[in-house]
């Protein structure tokens, strides 16, 4: 429930807020696939991890207050954890039975979403969305 | 006050030089002189750019052919001085040589090179070790450290957002791919048929049916697919990402 609230301590976490707007999702990518490949995660995972975090947040967009913000929170350890949070109206969330969300799960290790209450000011709801990506190599 | 420095005892020839037939001698002295004695104004705009990267020697020549076509299509009539004319037309001359040359040909070859050499290290790596490299085991094996291979797989994903996803899509081979796999899918059945996403599914290319079939209904991971299709795991991931936005597209404009 308060996934949101718990920040990792640990120095070489990066946390990124843009509008939570479509357009702004190719940077999203770019930044994936840049700590993807700083934690020297063989191309398959790369791909897979730029993926995920791009349905992840796509979801998470479609979702969103009109102006309100997309955080996503990447914390690369001995696996990538990524969490994405954004303000919405509605609790409806997720729906795992959507095409997106098998995706999401084909394309990560671990998946989990939930939906905890914002502030009181602005209100709302907190939609996020926890995913992990290990090394491929690591799995053997 | 006067900025231009020295230069405003010639202004006045360029109203003689106006007047001149242009194939008297006196034109052709006149034009040579006008050249010279504006040389440092060409010498100083290419010294201006010279911390661009590119050879001083080379700036200054540009920017003094830049000053002969100054001299020779400067107009006198039209009011303005000689400067203000001048200055410009150098600067762009400079700027045209520092793009054709150093920049756009330079910097995106080095790049190219990089992209080619790494995805022939994907290749023969995937190969080899069975599943995709890291940029590690790519940097081992080009001699390169490992920024060098961060700096072109982000090349790679630049490149390809741009343009190659479509043409790579619309390719002419692809049908017959699809031929050689046989037009009904077997993974294909399995999809739910919730979200109607089936049909969606369905009006993708075959080759991208195909990858989105095999990635997420009968997950296989991309450098397999790559293998099974017979081309790059970077294509297979342009490709899907491509396929994912298509759908995405489709099952919101359709509710």
């Amino acid at each position: 429930m308060t996934k949101p609230e718990q920040p990792d301590p640990s120095g070489d976490e990066i946390e990124v807020r843009i509008a939570a707007d479509a357009a702004q999702l190719p940077m999203l990518r770019a930044i994936t696939s840049a700590v993807a490949m700083r934690q020297d995660y063989d191309l398959d995972s790369i791909a897979d991890l730029k993926m995920a975090v791009d349905e992840a947040c796509s979801m998470l967009v479609l979702r969103a207050i009109t102006g309100s913000l997309l955080t996503v929170r990447f914390t690369p350890k001995s696996e990538i954890r990524v969490v994405a949070t954004v303000l919405s109206d509605s609790d409806d969330w997720p729906d795992t039975g959507a095409f997106s969300w098998h995706v999401l799960s084909t394309l990560t290790d671990s998946l989990e979403a939930g939906v905890s209450q914002g502030a009181a000011d602005p209100g709302g709801h907190v939609l996020w969305i926890e995913l992990t990506k290990r090394n491929a190599l690591g799995d053997e | 006050m006067n900025p231009r420095g020295g230069y405003d005892h010639l202004a006045p020839l360029f109203e003689q030089f106006a007047s001149l037939p242009k194939d008297s001698p006196e034109h052709a002295q006149l034009r040579e002189r006008l050249v010279t004695e504006h040389l440092p104004v060409a010498e100083h705009i290419a010294r201006r750019f010279s911390h661009q990267g590119a050879p001083l020697e080379d700036l200054a020549q540009v920017a003094r052919i830049g000053l002969i076509n100054a001299v020779d299509r400067f107009d006198p009539a039209h009011g303005s001085d000689f400067m203000s004319y001048a200055v410009p037309t150098i600067m762009g001359e400079v700027r045209r040589h520092i793009r054709d040359t150093s920049w756009a040909v330079h910097v995106p070859r080095r790049l190219k090179e990089l992209r080619l050499s790494i995805g022939g290290a994907v290749t023969e790596l995937s190969q080899r070790l069975g599943r995709a490299p890291t940029p590690s085991q790519i940097a081992e094996h080009l001699g390169l450290s490992r920024e060098e291979v961060f700096e072109g797989l982000e090349a790679t994903n630049a490149h390809h957002s741009l343009s190659l996803d479509y043409l790579l899509t619309d390719d002419p081979d692809s049908a017959s791919l699809a031929d050689t796999l046989g037009a009904d899918d077997p993974e294909l059945s399995v999809v739910d048929a919730r979200e109607a996403l089936y049909p969606l599914i369905k009006r993708l290319p075959e080759r991208q049916q195909k990858i989105i079939t095999l990635r997420f209904f009968g997950n296989l991971t991309q450098t397999q697919i790559a293998d099974r299709l017979g081309i790059s795991q970077m294509h297979v991931s342009r490709l899907l990402a491509k396929s994912l936005d298509t759908l995405r597209a489709s099952l919101s404009s359709d509710g």
